[in-house]
Formats: C-alpha cells, structure tokens, sequence
C-alpha cells in the first residue's frame, strides 16, 4: 500500500471508531435520558478504541480485535 | 467553481431520476446510479463470460484478463484467509469485481461515480460485517463473543476494555464504507476542480495558464486510476482479513 494509502487507512481508523462511539453514547443518552453523560463516556471510549486501532493497525496486527497476531502463538502471551 | 450553471465540481455526484418508480410505497426510482450499477454487473458478466468462452490452453489478451482477476482475487483469499475461505471465493470475488468496476466506470467521461455516494459503500460495508458476524457465529456459536475479551487483561480492566474492544468492532464497518466514499470522492472531485481550471485560467491569459493544470488533469487522470484499483483491492483485502477473523478466532 503505498504512503498515502497508509496514512488514508489510519486516519479512517481513527475517525470512525470516534463517530461509532459518538454515536452509540447518542443513541443510548436517547434511550435511558441521561443526556450527556453517556455520550461524554462514549467519546473517550471511541477515541480510546480509534487508539488503540491506529496501534493495530501500525504495529502490523492488521485490524484484529484482540491482541493477538495471526498464526503466532507467541504474541498472544504479551 | 462559484458558478450556479451546473459546473460546479461537485455536480458530478448529483443523484437523477430517470425514471420514477414506486414499489410497496418504497422509492426505487431508477437514477443514474442504478444505471450505472446495473452496467457495472452487465459489464462484469461478460467480461467473464466472454473471456472464458474459448477456454484455449494458450490464453488470448481477454482470456489472460479474466483468468489473471480469477487468480488475483484466489490469491488474496488464500494468502488472508487461507483455504477455508475458498467457498467464500463468489462472494469475495462478486465484491471485489463490482467495486472495481464501479470505479472504472465513473473515470469514464459523463458516466457516475456510484463508489462516491456513502450509501453505496455503506451498503456494501454493512453486508460485509453482517455476513462476517453470522460466519463467526456459526462457526464457533456463542465462543465468538470471547472475541471482544482481550487476552492477557487484568480482570479489573474487563469492564473498561470490553466496550472500547465492541466499539473498535463496529467501527469496522465505518472505516471500510468511509474509505472507498472519501477517495472517490475527493479524487473525482480534485479532477474536476481541475479541469475547470484548464478552461478558466486558459481564458484569461490567452491560453497560456491552460498548460499547467492540463498536465495536472493528466496527472491525475493516471493516479485516479490507480486509486480505482487500489481501493477496490483494499476493501476486498479488509473484507478478506475480517473473514479470517472470524474463521480464525483465537
């Protein structure tokens, strides 16, 4: 993938766990009528996954969930 | 670019109805997106078909074509998912060949960008990790939720991560529709920003100012249709690189 690609990829990753964590705090303050409290957790906990995919995503993980690399036992034990 | 009659660089993504349609109080007009998708299908039906109707052992320019899409996509299967993800070959394959197409054919002149509308690739997303779920769920039954459980946690740190690891999950969906969307778009629009320049800046010094962003529009022409590929082929490898997540829990 070339520089741009990369950085492009990255920057989607970071962005859209925000939005997704965004909008669940939105639609659960909705629900429970706890504005804004849940939207104000959602947002670290999204910018806190968006985080922690860009160091997946950096690190080579691919996008795996968990921290676990593919076929190497020896990373699951970190 | 201020210009209200119809050049606007964005007007390129403007939906049209051609034909007004109502089915179950639903709108299905068909616009010229749909038209589009529609060629793209038509278009890869015969590419295949017609590539492989001679079936020569020694292949003719389409045939070579159409086996080399086969394998490449074969390839990218096998090397990301690895053989159980062969029978998931026609979907990916489908995907694959159907955004690559759509690409393709908004570079043609006056032709629609359907890969540039969100829905579109929020669409394909969505199915995506829809179907990517169920195979998880199937596979390993109610075992796959212990995806969302880091291994190697502190049990304190459970409640804290377990959302921020759902929330990374259904941000996969997001990324995948966001990236295709905004590189179409940004490219198909930074083409004609430029090209409006070409008549523009030609315009006003005699047609000296043309030169520069003519080459540009060139430039970019050739790296659009890089992108083309190269985006189709990053969706199809994320596509493939989730399936093997789920196939593959840890």
């Amino acid at each position: 993938m070339s520089g741009f690609g990369q950085a492009f990829r990255i920057a989607a990753e970071l962005v859209s766990s925000l939005l997704v964590g965004l909008g669940i705090g939105w639609g659960l303050d909705e629900w429970l009528g706890t504005k804004p409290w849940l939207l104000i957790l959602f947002f670290f906990l999204g910018a806190a996954a968006g985080m922690l995919n860009v160091y997946r995503a950096t690190k080579g993980y691919g996008l795996a969930v968990g921290y676990r690399k593919h076929g190497n036992d020896d990373d699951a034990q970190r | 670019m201020a210009e209200s009659n119809g050049h606007s660089p964005l007007d390129q993504f403007k939906i049209a109805k051609l034909h007004e349609l109502q089915v179950a109080g639903l709108d299905v007009s068909i616009t010229n997106s749909t038209v589009v998708m529609v060629l793209a299908v038509v278009l890869v039906t015969l590419f295949l078909t017609m590539g492989v109707r001679r079936r020569s052992m020694v292949p003719g320019r389409w045939q070579a074509m159409a086996e080399m899409s086969y394998e490449f996509v074969g390839n990218m299967i096998r090397d990301n998912v690895g053989n159980e993800g062969r029978r998931f070959f026609p979907f990916i394959f489908t995907l694959f060949m159907f955004v690559l197409f759509g690409n393709l054919l908004g570079l043609v002149p006056y032709s629609f960008t359907f890969t540039s509308h969100l829905a579109v690739t929020a669409a394909l997303a969505v199915l995506v990790i829809v179907l990517v779920t169920a195979v998880g769920l199937v596979l390993h039954g109610l075992h796959f939720f212990s995806f969302f459980v880091p291994k190697g946690v502190p049990i304190v740190m459970m409640p804290l991560m377990v959302p921020i690891e759902i929330i990374s999950y259904l941000s996969r969906p997001v990324s995948l529709s966001i990236r295709l969307f905004a590189n179409m778009m940004a490219g198909h629009t930074m083409m004609k920003v430029f090209a409006g320049f070409v008549v523009t800046l030609g315009a006003a010094t005699y047609g000296v100012g043309a030169i520069a962003p003519l080459a540009m529009s060139v430039a970019l022409t050739g790296f659009e249709l890089l992108v083309a590929f190269l985006q189709a082929y990053v969706f199809t490898v994320l596509t493939c690189l989730y399936l093997n997540d789920a196939i593959h829990l840890h």
